[in-house]
């Protein structure tokens, strides 16, 4: 394996590796925009330059492979120069667009500037216009002003989606991103081109000026949209979720999502959710306390299987909450009811086995395969069609439904809560609040619960890969998670307020001094 | 920390300065009643002190030629606003040339500190500090100031003119 030295650090890489590959294994800085590692290497914004030992001029880092004892450097004067003079050709004709663009924030030209910024600019001559907030289709709008021309956007379409949309058009400083006579950029990886897009020349129709950049936190997470389970970081502030992106894993996702991932943050935020307990029928509901509703459930569920036995009691589950949610209500059921009246609730079995090649399944829940476990693990056999004909004969006194968090994906969901009314008694836990769940005909309480962005568990994706959620926002105090309610039927007092006041932090000041203030 | 006390028995003898300040009072007073020009203090509220028209006091949303706001809700103020008492939620405008404008901004003056940070972020000349400083109000007053407020309100007869023109600006190739 070749050896090289990078800014006096010996490397050994493996043969074909580029310079800039080296330089990332490295961590060490330098600055690009063309160049993306699960793209193609196309060399033209000439940014990557680095100084090699024994060569007269410079070279792109991202298109040259390291050899055998080559002695590289990108912090010498003449590497700076060049990358700033490169730097001020970018930004001859790059509008001063900063306050109303999006990427403003989290912008590479802006990042560069700072660093090699020429700040005294050389031009005389006007800046070329180029057309602002064209229309490129429903998700994404371009703005050619902005755009470097790294290509990003038409390789991604090229190599990865295989769509073919986006060109380059005209020659020279007219050089402009677009489509061939203006058909839409509609495929559903396109925003993909956004993330990859290192200025804002392409923005995100569903984020364009919601939120500034600075003002969101974000956490690493994962995508409850299917079963891949797509590594994603989601962008927060105290009001919610305002948007999703992808991160890095080589063994899910490569470096990509799909657009019908990037609409998860919706169904968190507080318009569509259920935002307390409530019991009622057929469209007449009556709000409730938490710890009410949990003892309703608890002598409901005994006063059925004291009166009838524990078969009049059953559960639904669906593929949209975690392992230890699960592992929680099954071994409750199994563990104190004795029962094995438990159900998967299969969302869209037209369209669960679909895959679309790259990275979107038509099991769109997150957790099948932790469900499915769970269910293998207590011996759970029983098939849908068992509660279908036990709802219709009347046999179910008590059912309880862990519903879906995310109502979309549930096409048949007003048929299947009708189906549910034939029960005598239905508990519907779920976070989302639904016109399906409101027009249950039989005596019904819904029970907020809480969404992947609120809890932490593990989400099993269709490969068998565990990987962990974290909590970021609390946007409903008083959702439960099935774990909880779990333990709240078993007879465990569950303290609402432990986790909070666990998680609030000391005020040192008070402690150290003492007192108040 | 003790009071320090000259020694001695004259100390003690208080009276002298009490008459030395009862004869300055008297003094200023007449002076007062036959030169009221000159009188440091005013009759507020009949009669008010006039600040210089630069002093930063309350804020005042600058408009275009058109009359539409100038604010491009970039946000910038907010993000400097040490109190953070300004609140922008930003649109798509129809017309591409303007692209994003406010269609609320808010700032909740008895939070402001006056500190001049948002005038001196703003890049299009949008926000400014104007001279008025006396904005008292009576319980249920809004103090927190929208558009209406900030751009149109009447002291400012028909709006402020901004410095910044983006047509100028695309003229001259910027």
């Amino acid at each position: 394996m070749p050896k090289c030295k990078i800014n006096g650090q010996e490397v050994e890489v493996e043969a074909g590796t580029t310079i800039i590959e080296a330089f990332k294994k490295l961590d060490s800085e330098i600055a690009h925009y063309c160049y993306h590692p699960g793209l193609s290497v196309a060399g033209v914004c000439r940014l990557c330059m680095v100084e090699i030992e024994g060569n007269p001029r410079l070279q792109i880092a991202c298109n040259t492979v390291v050899q055998d004892g080559m002695v590289i450097n990108n912090n010498s004067e003449k590497v700076k120069e060049t990358v700033k003079w490169g730097l001020d050709f970018h930004l001859i004709n790059h509008p001063l667009d900063c306050p109303i663009c999006d990427q403003a924030g989290e912008c590479e030209l802006q990042i560069q500037y700072m660093k090699f910024g020429q700040y005294d600019p050389e031009m005389a001559e006007p800046k070329v216009k180029k057309n602002k907030v064209v229309d490129l289709g429903s998700k994404i709008v371009l703005d050619s002003e902005r755009c470097i021309l790294c290509s990003r956007c038409v390789r991604f379409t090229e190599e990865v989606s295989k769509t073919n949309e986006l060109g380059i058009f005209n020659r020279g400083d007219r050089s402009e991103i677009g489509t061939f006579d203006g058909k839409p950029l509609e495929n559903d990886y396109a925003v993909n081109t956004v993330d990859i897009c290192p200025v804002g020349a392409l923005t995100s129709k569903d984020f364009r000026f919601r939120q500034r950049v600075w003002y969101l936190k974000n956490k690493e997470t994962v995508c409850p949209g299917c079963s891949t389970g797509c590594n994603v970081k989601s962008y927060y502030n105290e009001e919610g979720l305002f948007r999703v992106k992808p991160r890095q894993n080589d063994e899910v996702n490569g470096y990509w999502m799909c657009d019908k991932g990037r609409d998860t943050y919706k169904f968190v935020n507080k318009e569509n959710r259920l935002l307390e307990p409530k019991v009622g029928q057929s469209g007449q509901w009556d709000s409730q306390e938490v710890d009410g509703v949990m003892s309703v459930m608890s002598t409901k569920i005994d006063d059925a299987v004291k009166s009838a036995g524990s078969d009049k009691v059953a559960l639904v589950l669906t593929g949209q909450y975690t392992s230890e949610e699960y592992a929680s209500m099954l071994s409750y059921f199994v563990g104190h009811l004795k029962s094995k009246n438990v159900y998967h609730w299969v969302n869209n079995p037209e369209s669960f086995d679909e895959f679309d090649g790259l990275l979107l399944r038509g099991d769109r829940n997150p957790n099948t395969k932790g469900l499915l476990n769970g269910l293998d693990q207590h011996g759970i056999t029983a098939p849908w069609s068992d509660l279908e004909t036990k709802l219709n004969a009347g046999d179910i006194e008590v059912l309880l439904v862990a519903g879906p968090e995310d109502p979309s994906v549930f096409p048949t969901l007003t048929e299947k809560v009708s189906l549910f009314s034939k029960a005598k008694n239905l508990f519907w836990m779920s976070a989302a609040k639904t016109e399906a769940a409101d027009s249950a005909t039989t005596k019904t309480w819904q029970i907020p619960l809480k969404t992947y962005a609120e809890k932490e568990g593990t989400f099993v994706n269709h490969k068998g890969i565990e990987q962990k959620i974290q909590p970021m926002v609390n946007i409903v105090d008083c959702a439960q998670t099935l774990s909880e309610v779990a333990s709240a039927l078993s007879g465990q007092k569950v303290d609402h307020l432990g986790s909070l006041v666990k998680d609030r932090k000391t005020n040192h000041f008070i402690n150290h001094h003492g007192g108040g203030l | 920390m003790s009071i320090v006390k000259k020694p001695g028995a004259i100390a003690n003898w208080y009276l002298p300065g009490i008459f030395a300040g009862m004869w300055f009072t008297l003094v200023t007073m007449i002076r007062n009643i036959f030169n009221q020009d000159k009188m440091i203090t005013k009759n507020y509220p009949e009669d008010k002190y006039e600040y210089s028209p630069r002093f930063k006091g309350n804020h005042v949303l600058t408009v275009k030629k058109d009359g539409s706001l100038r604010c491009t809700a970039c946000m910038l103020c907010a993000t400097a606003c040490p109190a953070d008492c300004i609140k922008i939620k930003a649109s798509e405008h129809e017309n591409p040339a303007v692209e994003k404008y406010p269609i609320s901004y808010e700032i909740d003056i008895l939070r402001c500190v006056y500190c001049g940070y948002c005038e001196e972020a703003c890049p299009v000349d949008a926000v400014r500090m104007g001279p008025e400083w006396q904005t008292p109000g009576l319980a249920g007053t809004n103090f927190s100031y929208d558009i209406q407020h900030l751009a149109y309100r009447a002291q400012l007869k028909g709006g402020v003119l901004s410095r910044v023109d983006d047509e100028e600006r695309h003229k001259a190739g910027i």
